[in-house]
């Protein structure tokens, strides 16, 4: 379903949702878009074949994007519930967790060849626009060598078990590697671009520009019309 | 006529004392395919960078000497200098779901239009014998597999020069062997082509002239002829042919293949 | 001489959800015992690598390391056994020197600080990286990181090594280096197991040879043989490797596979046929 909507309208979702969150009175305002939030992350990424990120290995659209989105909000809510009140808790929590979901759910539903796509046509230069999709692919390439780091590390004897200071010492094993893997490769990866023409100046050519209908604009301009309207009306 | 020279030209990377290319000189024309060789870090990545115009403008570093290049270099156009690095992985442009998008990266960056893509496309997706795996996801590729994606990336730019990082590297020897051929053959229809590769035993087949790269400067140039010479062979960059013979005490010159071997023997 | 042999796979089979990967496959290594795992892409060869390490449970039949089964041993621990090398091994690098991170390994195992310090220094010392120790390993080329994921794999002094492509991306000295490492280990005793496509380095290295082919063990026996035979060799996208071919070409006593066996026969060759004729 969402492979068929222009990007833009995906993005306009995701950023809409977080804002009427925050904006609208809270329980039931932000419990209202989180509820949305969540039941956009239990919808398919996007059709089988021409898919978003959802199509590397080991990541299933729909639930696995749910549970990640609550897993990753959880350590939100205890941190709240240590420093607040039930009722103050609920409300910034629930928040959060919109945040959290809509940002999960445009992650694994949009792919980054169609954003660029998306931009391109828009006007936007190839350069600008491949940095913003660069950023939303980065997560299935990180996870996927995470897990070849994980692997590797627990073959030399590393346990991921144990006291506290062993699980510390058991993750910076693999956030390190990580991080100075991936920093090691950005000038290999910026000389494979530039000898690939990616220079800024160039115009590049789309190779399948998403539709963009104009229905579609219309809901956009909708969700900013909608989030200005209830922004004026709680503030007065 | 497509020509890449270097002209006495030393390089240093950035915050270096010592350089990594000194006073090289070196011309590779249209129809031809030279190869570099050397140890590691002799500085054949780093010639190929600085060929390509890829040092010091985007790597950084300083530049001594003169690097000139013939051939249409207009940004949008047939044409221009791409290089193939080491390691498939790092060269994926990260956007791409599908090969067939992998290869239509570079081309559509240039501008062209989609026609134009599209045929340059199918035709690189040939020559590296690869159109089946038209719809596979790149990530899901083998090694192999992913640097012949790489390659025909390049190709499909259509570039006057196209200079190789070990592009063999990954490849089984019947893979290793397709892509010497099909480079020889781009040699042969007017590309200029060089590569610096640690697979000797296949450059007499191949390679118009050889380089060879001691710590920065060019210790000898020659033909393939180079590769079964007693200075090469004791420096370990002989052939295996030429180095059994050598180690068999067996008079010089020294064959530099089996075919070569079996017509001395007789 | 063992007990047990250091790795059996008994009748072992695995899939990957719905996809069959292995089927039923049986073989044994000894102490010593230098093997060849060859086969196309997708044969199954990385499944076996993952199951000797633990990193997957067989679905059907056991791997043995020793005696110990890997369903009851988690990868950690099975890292006292076997020392394993995957490809894009230096992704795993990060300590400040190359020194501390061999060091990691043992670390991990909690082994006494002089053992440490035992292992990593003959880790190095084989691989001659000892002039490197003080390095950070991203300033290493690439090459030299390669070498140091394997002095990883031996400081953890393992009873089996399993090395998936250890000698992609380095020149002839390199691979000669590696060469000489695996055999110096191999001689105190060490297995190995090695996935690999260069054959000139499995000519120098190796005495066996196992072939998969879509899951099942198609071939096992002497390296020699398989690698003196193009038609074996040809369907698995392989080559007899250039000392083989010259030894039939030449058609060399005993048709050697090694650099120095074949130096050998062709000078004696020469001296039998030369006597005033010049070579």
């Amino acid at each position: 379903m969402s492979g068929r909507l222009h990007p833009f309208t995906l993005l306009a979702v995701a950023a809409a949702l977080p804002a009427l969150a925050w904006i609208l009175p809270a329980p039931a305002g932000a419990a209202a878009t989180l509820a949305v939030a969540l039941g956009l992350t239990l919808t398919p990424g996007a059709s089988p074949g021409s898919t978003g990120i959802g199509s590397s290995p080991g990541w299933r659209p729909g639930s696995v994007v749910f549970r990640a989105a609550l897993l990753t909000a959880a350590p939100f809510w205890l941190f709240l519930l240590l420093l607040h009140d039930v009722p103050t808790t609920i409300a910034t929590g629930l928040r959060i967790t919109t945040m959290v979901a809509s940002i999960g759910w445009v992650v694994a539903a949009l792919p980054p060849a169609r954003l660029v796509e998306a931009m391109v046509a828009a006007g936007w230069s190839a350069t600008a626009a491949y940095l913003f999709a660069a950023t939303l692919s980065a997560v299935p390439v990180l996870k996927s060598r995470a897990q070849r780091i994980v692997e590797a590390q627990r073959c030399r004897g590393l346990s991921p078990r144990g006291g506290v200071a062993n699980r510390l010492r058991a993750l910076g094993a693999v956030a390190l590697p990580l991080v100075l893997s991936a920093l090691h490769e950005v000038d290999e990866r910026a000389l494979a671009l530039e000898t690939r023409g990616l220079v800024p100046g160039v115009h590049r050519t789309p190779l399948e520009p998403p539709p963009d209908r104009v229905a579609e604009r219309v809901a956009r301009w909708g969700l900013a019309a909608l989030c200005a309207v209830a922004l004026v009306w709680r503030l007065a | 006529m497509t020509r890449v020279a270097l002209e006495h030209v030393s390089f240093w990377y950035p915050a270096t004392s010592a350089p990594a290319l000194e006073d090289v000189s070196l011309e590779v024309v249209g129809g031809e395919l030279v190869a570099l060789v050397g140890r590691v870090g002799a500085g054949a990545s780093t010639l190929l960078l600085v060929a390509g115009d890829l040092a010091p403008r985007v790597v950084g570093g300083r530049l001594e000497g003169t690097v000139r290049f013939e051939g249409s270099d207009r940004a949008g156009k047939d044409g221009g200098r791409r290089i193939v690095l080491p390691s498939p992985w790092t060269q994926l442009s990260g956007m791409a779901f599908t090969v067939w998008d992998e290869v239509a990266f570079g081309p559509a960056n240039l501008g062209w239009p989609r026609g134009e893509i599209a045929r340059h496309v199918e035709h690189a997706l040939a020559l590296l014998e690869i159109t089946g795996l038209n719809s596979r996801d790149p990530a899901t590729l083998s090694g192999g597999e992913l640097q012949r994606v790489i390659l025909a990336g390049i190709l499909a730019m259509n570039p006057a020069v196209l200079l190789c990082d070990e592009p063999t590297a990954e490849l089984d020897p019947a893979g290793a062997q397709a892509v010497w051929r099909l480079l020889s053959a781009l040699a042969r229809e007017g590309k200029a082509v060089l590569v610096a590769t640690s697979d000797l035993d296949a450059l007499p087949d191949v390679a118009d002239r050889v380089v060879w790269l001691e710590r920065g400067r060019v210790a000898a140039t020659g033909t393939a002829a180079l590769l079964a010479g007693d200075a090469a062979c004791a420096a370990g960059l002989g052939t295996t042919v030429a180095g059994v013979w050598r180690a068999a005490e067996l008079a010089a010159p020294f064959p530099a293949t089996v075919a070569a071997a079996v017509r001395r023997w007789r | 001489m063992a007990l047990s042999p250091t790795l059996r796979l008994d009748r072992v089979s695995f899939a990957y959800g719905m996809v069959p990967a292995l089927a039923d496959v049986s073989f044994a290594l000894g102490p010593g015992e230098r093997t060849a795992l060859l086969g196309r892409n997708g044969a199954g060869k990385s499944t076996v690598v993952k199951l000797v390490t633990g990193l997957l449970r067989p679905a059907t039949g056991a791997v043995w390391v020793g005696d110990w089964n890997t369903r009851a041993h988690r990868p950690e621990a099975l890292a006292r056994r076997v020392g394993s090398v995957f490809q894009h091994a230096d992704q795993q690098l990060f300590a400040r020197t190359l020194q501390d991170e061999v060091r990691f390994g043992p670390r991990a195992l909690g082994l006494a600080p002089a053992e440490i310090d035992r292992r990593v220094a003959r880790a190095l010392a084989v691989l001659e990286l000892e002039s490197h120790a003080g390095e950070h390993p991203y300033d290493l080329p690439p090459a030299f990181r390669k070498l140091a994921t394997l002095a990883c794999a031996l400081a953890l002094e393992p009873t089996l090594l399993v090395l998936d492509e250890p000698t992609s991306g380095l020149d002839r000295a390199l691979r000669a280096r590696v060469a000489r490492a695996l055999l110096e280990r191999a001689a105190t005793g060490v297995a190995l197991l090695v996935i690999t496509h260069d054959l000139a380095f499995a000519a120098e290295t190796l005495e066996r040879g196992l072939v998969l082919d879509r899951g099942r063990l198609a071939q096992s026996g002497p390296l020699a043989d398989l690698l003196a035979s193009r038609e074996r060799l040809e369907p698995l996208g392989l080559a007899p490797p250039p000392v083989a071919v010259l030894s039939a070409a030449l058609d060399l006593p005993g048709r050697p596979v090694r650099e120095a066996d074949a130096v050998r026969a062709l000078a004696r060759a020469a001296r039998v046929a030369g006597g005033g004729r010049s070579i």
